[in-house]
């Protein structure tokens, strides 16, 4: 890993600082689970679909570190005649990010759909999918995972990113938490993980390697929004509000201790 | 038609190694056929169809090329945005058929007819939709589908007999020659139309008809010779007013700076007495059935 998880960390607060944008929260509570895939996880020519689609900036923040998008296109991020707007734009990274995304909701059927596929041309590649708990309000997320489960997609991995937090509530207040029996009740392996420590993430990932049956694997990746500043851990404010210069000052100091 | 269907996509479509047909767990005494003959390539989604218009832009992404069935409005108000973002945004090559357009499952009740499916197919992008008049359509317009490779909406009506010569497929065809009124019909209500003749012979003589299979169409010249002829314009369909084929028919014709002196436009009127019947029934109650249609081209024609 030629870029640190601390450099990807302070890139990213650049990136929203100067361009005055939100979702930071969103994008710091799922960033350790994209920094595992595409630093540890990931194939080549294998599909993810970022299903929590407000996180864009996070994604394209690890894709550049990781040498996929470059810099001068990241530099394109939230102005006009740009090819990275604030939500995941279709065919991103041609035929390994295929769809937009920023309606919740689609992204586990669009990876059910792959994986399904991959299973017809008996080709050994996995799916990832990467939800936010909040999303799982969604009624076509539950469709999917019946799907997945029915049709036996085991090379479907899943990774929810359960910070508790939803647009307007805690996911306790406003349709329930996420819990591994939720989808153990519907079919699936299930494991559970620390969402920051990508020793963790990576050990989940390596034991649904060893998933012997056929059911399709969900990571749930606990983490906090807002992750690595102190002002906005576990704060709503957090989905909404862009860093002022102070807090843009005082995160990059924070996210050097992470 | 559902027959008729069926018979079409295992001559143009089933051995085709890319094929895949979805059914939102519909389909009995119909699809077996297809079921038999695709194997794994026929997949029964279950009702959950969201989950199934996306399961299936994932799949086109892989390179294969689905057809999904379902009564018309479970395949088409239900999931538009999944219709959006994951097939007309990547310009995805899915099908969606959908049975029973317009009334066609009559007393079934309101849930089951479709009136504004066209209307959000033509405002989508990249889309078309195909709306078959009679049996023999079906066969050029999967192979259509087959070369276009882009969302693709076919909206099953019934079929009835007829006895008329009919010319080649197109989007639209002439019908019958008149000089009288111009009279465009979408699908399946050509066979109201057709129906004119043994109610008023006289009145039929006059009509210059047209049936449309296709939206959206370009108009061919002889068509717009016709409405300059007739100086009578007709449009028939079983939809609403709005983003239907008077709808595309009127603005192309705005745009063209043709005004016919009189125009009728007969659409589907929704449910007007509040209640329910049959196909036929709501027919007659939105002026559709041929006695109806009959009054209404008198109405223009004096």
């Amino acid at each position: 890993m030629k870029y640190s998880r601390k450099e990807i960390y302070r890139d990213f607060l650049t990136l929203v600082y100067k361009n005055n944008v939100g979702h930071i929260g969103s994008c710091l509570s799922v960033m350790d689970i994209l920094i595992s895939l595409y630093f540890s996880l990931k194939k080549e020519g294998e599909k993810i679909i970022l299903s929590k689609g407000h996180a864009a900036p996070a994604l394209y923040v690890v894709l550049a570190a990781r040498g996929i998008l470059s810099k001068k296109k990241l530099n394109t991020f939230h102005q006009n005649n740009s090819d990275l707007p604030v939500h995941v734009p279709n065919g991103l990274i041609k035929n390994e990010i295929p769809f937009a995304s920023g309606s919740l909701g689609h992204g586990l059927s669009l990876a059910c759909g792959i994986a399904h596929a991959n299973k017809l041309k008996h080709n050994n590649k996995k799916v990832y999918c990467v939800m936010s708990d909040g999303e799982c309000n969604e009624g076509q997320v539950w469709e999917a995972a019946q799907y997945a489960a029915q049709f036996k997609l085991n090379n479907l991995i899943v990774f929810i990113d359960v910070n508790n937090l939803q647009a307007f509530g805690t996911t306790h207040e406003v349709l329930g938490k996420i819990t591994a029996d939720k989808w153990k009740a519907f079919g699936w392996k299930t494991y559970e993980c620390n969402g920051h420590s990508i020793k963790e993430i990576v050990s989940s990932y390596k034991k649904t390697m060893n998933n012997s049956s056929l059911k399709p694997n969900v990571i749930l990746c606990h983490t906090i929004k807002g992750f690595g500043l102190s002002f906005f851990e576990n704060k709503l404010k957090s989905h909404y509000l862009p860093l002022t210069e102070k807090q843009y000052n005082l995160g990059l100091l924070e996210v050097q201790k992470l | 038609m559902r027959k008729a269907f069926v018979d079409a996509y295992i001559r143009v479509w089933s051995k085709k190694v890319q094929s895949i047909f979805l059914t939102g767990d519909l389909g009995y005494m119909a699809l077996e056929p297809i079921k038999k003959i695709m194997k794994k390539h026929f997949i029964n989604a279950g009702i959950a169809e969201q989950n199934m218009v996306s399961v299936a832009a994932g799949m086109a992404a892989e390179g294969f090329v689905p057809f999904l069935y379902s009564i018309a409005p479970f395949i088409t108000l239900k999931n538009v945005e999944q219709i959006r973002n994951d097939i007309c945004f990547p310009r995805l090559p899915v099908t969606l058929v959908g049975n029973g357009g317009g009334y066609g499952y009559g007393i079934m009740g309101s849930t089951h007819h479709i009136l504004e499916d066209l209307s959000i197919f033509s405002s989508l992008p990249h889309s078309a939709s195909y709306i078959p008049a009679f049996d023999e359509d079906l066969l050029p317009q999967l192979k259509h589908i087959y070369k276009r490779k882009k969302l693709a909406y076919l909206r099953l009506g019934l079929a009835k007999k007829y006895s008329l010569k009919l010319p080649l497929y197109s989007a639209i065809r002439h019908i019958h020659s008149g000089s009288g009124i111009t009279v465009f019909v979408l699908g399946p209500l050509i066979h109201e139309v057709l129906a004119i003749k043994a109610i008023d012979e006289q009145l039929f003589k006059e009509l210059d008809i047209w049936v449309v299979s296709e939206l959206p169409f370009t108009l061919p010249n002889n068509a717009l010779s016709s409405i300059k002829k007739c100086g009578k314009v007709a449009v028939i369909e079983e939809h609403v007013q709005i983003g239907g084929l008077g709808s595309q028919l009127g603005e192309h014709l705005l745009s063209l700076s043709t005004f016919p002196k009189k125009y009728v436009h007969l659409y589907a009127k929704g449910y007007p007495s509040g209640k329910y019947g049959s196909q036929q029934f709501h027919l007659n109650e939105s002026g559709l059935s041929a006695t109806e249609i009959v009054q209404s081209l008198k109405s223009i024609l004096i």
